[in-house]
């Protein structure tokens, strides 16, 4: 029996499946006469605000007066409805008008006016005056939370909030308390947001809040959307994760910054790093020219007289002492590309990179899976379909939040289990199913055995021992932990392009925890903070030359000479994320004036040394990492 | 045939509105060659005159401004009500939430940079305050809204525009705004 459904929407035939509601068949067929409110695509339907309502007809073949939401009404085989009635239209509107009685809004001063789908569909209902009485009822607005600010006087009570903070964040923190036309949306059953234990600070809510009832305090009233000078879809340069974003620029700074993957499994969520970090980055103080250091200060230069003096301290180098030069594994492949022939060139300078310990602990411990042609790791994603979850001595909130919302969203609405291993507490409070110490807890062996589609996620610490990645991955392998991608392993390697920088400038041995170096070159990328090990190699170093676009200290304060770079917003490239793909990333704003990149600087550098560069060339990680076996046919090692 | 005529009052609003009608620019030349402007806030005319067009700009929020509306409304033959204030309350509409002798309280005693010592409040020297600022619409019949804080010049225009071609207006979704 085929489930195809055909139905009548205003007359033109469309086809469906048994299952669609009437608005999922308008979509399918493109029809988008439809008004929306508290629907959203990827969330559940709630049928909340009316403003979907459509009027089937009658045996007579008419309208027949009935209304149906067509969220969350089945679409039926043979049904006919119109949706742009006479009847509807004048429904829809006093709908709006009661929203607009009940609470109190003044758009004149709402931080949303112009981008709330409230306003919109109001005016599109032509509604130029609202006939109810107006409440004056008073609702508060909870300004508690330092980032996230919710005005109940302009919630209309959607829910689509409280769905997405369940449904694609799995944080539940949002819900609704009291009843009736007093209901608000509360954190942790009545609590204000400031207050709330479980509330992750993603900024989701406000994402999806149609009205300006849920904002981000520090990003409110930066301009809207349809005013900002440029909007340009790009990947966040944050963790591995690569997730999709819009960045709205406005007089020169990132005023907002969304999730658009609306349609994929993270469904267009951000975690905090990016939604408020990334804006913030823009309005950091900016390293504008050279500057050489002068006893304890710094005196502006130009680019003649540091890369002259950078030169010189290099050819010191070159004929006596050590060198090395580190670079952030933020930095595009196009970058790490320079970088890597930049090495080449010169010879004797060795390279790392951020994170070098977790990245060489990594890559040696993959590398046995890599030889029998497998990917040994699989995208993040993947953790939405597995049905056990192996938590190894990580912290993903911290290194990449949008797995661990894919955690809770596995766990709580999927009913995945997961298990926590390490010698801490589970950060997933509440949800984890058993905490052990160690893998050969028979706990562990107990859940395995029912497993069909486990997954491993890998925290820093054992990342960093490649004897532990290499068991983790045998674990994988014998429990047939496997994606079609790969095993069925979720490493938290950090930085956006770690992959990128394992491939191409990570020593094989360490250098930078011990070693003392008498030239130094590092290439930050501003936005995360340099680790100790990176700080302390710094100082240690007889002359370091620090690349960077923000004047950040402790860093540019332990430099000898500091070079401009360009920012996240200034660049443009790629980056190889867990997810499999190389993304590109977009530039976003103009470079400040005078910038040179990074790959000019090195070919002055080569120039100045009297040695050819070659061509700068990186193999996409996709060729790197690609499975040339089905995952499955994997073998456990020898550790 | 004598050309129409139109009174604008000013009531409880910022003068926003009539500053976006001035805004018109060099369109009102053209407007005064078909209207004749007969009582407005910047004419010095004492009396509302009959008219054929009648508009409010802002809320009603004292005795005063409800008695300006009805003798308006029972003046002219088409009322508008222009911008936000007049159309939904607007910005008035924030005194709402306190009682009247609060509203009283916080403009001529508590305010910071009031000097008031023995805490007088004005009571028969200016009107007193309705217990709500409302809508033009909750004391008289409107027949045109014009939402907006302020309404744009080419949405006063078009309005003027339409009422002229004999039409009666009604601000398309183009020209809605609320801020
Ligand atoms: S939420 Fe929307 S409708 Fe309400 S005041 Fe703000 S802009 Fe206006
Ligand atoms: S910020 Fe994120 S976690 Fe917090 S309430 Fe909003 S959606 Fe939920
Ligand atoms: S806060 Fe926003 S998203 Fe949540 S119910 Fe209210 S209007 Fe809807
Ligand atoms: S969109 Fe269907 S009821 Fe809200």
């Amino acid at each position: 029996m085929s489930d195809k459904i055909t139905m009548y929407i205003d007359g033109r035939e469309c086809s469906g499946q048994k299952g669609d509601t009437i608005l999922e068949v308008a979509k399918k067929n493109g029809i988008d006469s439809i008004p929306t409110l508290c629907w959203m695509k990827g969330l559940t339907s709630v049928g909340a605000c009316r403003m979907c309502v459509v009027e089937p007809h009658g045996a007579d073949g008419k309208p027949s007066g009935r209304m149906l939401t067509a969220c969350t009404s089945p679409a039926e085989q043979g049904l006919h409805v119109s949706t742009a009635t006479e009847k509807l239209v004048d429904y829809r509107r006093q709908v709006l008008e009661l929203l607009f009685a009940g609470r109190n809004h003044f758009c004149m001063f709402c931080s949303q006016s112009g981008d709330c789908d409230l306003q919109t569909l109001a005016i599109n209902h032509g509604m130029d005056s609202v006939r109810y009485p107006y409440l004056y009822s008073e609702f508060e607005n909870d300004t508690t939370d330092d980032r996230l600010q919710i005005d109940h006087n302009r919630c209309v009570l959607c829910q689509r909030c409280v769905r997405t903070c369940s449904e694609k964040v799995g944080a539940c923190t949002l819900g609704l308390k009291k009843r009736g036309w007093v209901t608000t949306v509360k954190a942790d059953f009545g609590k204000d947001m400031g207050d709330s234990d479980t509330c992750v600070k993603c900024g989701a809510c406000a994402q999806v809040c149609p009205t300006g009832t849920i904002t981000l305090r520090e990003l409110a009233y930066r301009g809207r959307r349809k005013n900002c000078d440029a909007v340009v879809d790009t990947i966040c340069p944050i963790c591995t994760a690569g997730c999709s974003i819009r960045v709205y620029v406005r007089t020169g700074s990132v005023v907002r910054v969304e999730g658009t993957n609306v349609d994929g499994p993270d469904g267009g969520q951000l975690c905090v790093k990016a939604r408020f970090g990334l804006p913030k980055s823009t309005e950091q103080p900016r390293v504008t020219r050279p500057m050489i250091r002068v006893g304890s200060k710094f005196k502006e230069s130009n680019w003649e007289e540091a890369l002259e003096l950078v030169g010189s301290k290099l050819k010191e180098g070159a004929t006596s002492g050590e060198m090395g030069a580190l670079i952030s594994s933020i930095a595009t492949d196009e970058e790490l590309a320079v970088f890597a022939s930049f090495k080449e060139a010169i010879g004797k300078i060795k390279t790392d990179s951020y994170e070098s310990r977790v990245l060489r602990g990594f890559y040696r411990g993959i590398r046995p899976f890599s030889a029998q042609g497998v990917r040994p790791f699989t995208a993040a994603h993947n953790i939405l379909s597995a049905d056990v979850i192996v938590v190894m001595d990580a912290t993903p909130q911290e290194s990449m939040p949008i797995a661990a919302s894919f955690i809770r969203v596995a766990v709580l609405h999927k009913g995945a289990k997961l298990i926590y291993v390490g010698s801490g507490k589970s950060p997933f409070t509440g949800i984890t199913d058993v905490e052990v110490k160690d893998l050969s807890d028979p706990k562990v062996a107990d859940i395995m055995k029912s497993a069909a589609k486990p997954i491993i996620i890998l925290g820093k610490p054992l990342l960093r021992n490649h004897t532990f990645v290499t068991k983790a991955l045998n674990f994988a392998v014998r429990n047939r932990a496997f994606f079609d991608d790969g095993l069925a392993i979720v490493p938290m390697l950090g930085h956006s392009n770690a992959l990128g920088a394992l491939n191409t400038v990570l020593a094989d041995e360490p250098w930078i925890d011990t070693g003392e170096q008498d030239f130094l070159y590092v290439y930050s990328s501003g936005l995360v903070k340099e680790s100790s090990l990176v700080l302390d190699s710094m100082s240690r170093a007889g002359f370091t030359v620090v690349q960077t676009p923000f004047l950040l200290p402790p860093m540019t304060n332990m430099a000898d000479v500091i070079l401009p770079a360009p920012a996240w917003f200034e660049r443009s490239g790629h980056l190889c994320t867990l997810e499999g793909e190389r993304r590109q990333v977009a530039k976003i704003l103009p470079p400040i004036p005078g910038l040179k990149g990074f790959g000019e600087v090195m070919q002055i550098l080569c120039d100045k040394m009297g040695v050819k560069m070659g061509v700068p060339s990186t193999s996409p990680c996709e060729n790197v990492f690609t499975s040339k076996i089905s995952p499955d046919q994997a073998k456990p090692v020898e550790v | 045939m004598a050309k129409p005529k139109v009174a604008s009052v000013w009531l409880e609003a910022c003068a926003g509105c009539h500053m976006s009608f001035l805004d018109m620019d060099e369109r009102l030349v053209e407007l005064f060659k078909n209207v004749e402007l007969a009582y407005s806030p910047i004419s010095d005319v004492k009396i509302i005159p009959e008219v054929t067009v009648g508009i409010i700009e802002g809320g009603l929020g004292n005795e005063e401004e409800l008695h300006i509306a009805k003798t308006l409304r029972s003046k002219c033959e088409i009322l508008i009500a222009w911008g936000d204030c007049a159309v939904n309350g607007g910005i008035n509409c924030m005194r709402n939430f306190m009682k009247t002798e609060d509203v009283l309280k916080e403009a001529y005693t508590d305010t910071v940079t009031t000097v008031n010592p023995t805490g007088v409040l004005p009571h028969v020297d200016i009107p007193a305050l309705l217990p709500n600022a409302i809508p033009v619409d909750r004391a008289v019949k409107v027949d045109v809204y014009v939402p907006g804080c302020p309404p744009d010049a080419d949405t006063i225009a078009y309005v003027f525009n339409e009422i002229l071609g004999g039409r009666s207006p009604k601000v398309p979704a183009s020209m809605m705004r609320y801020d």
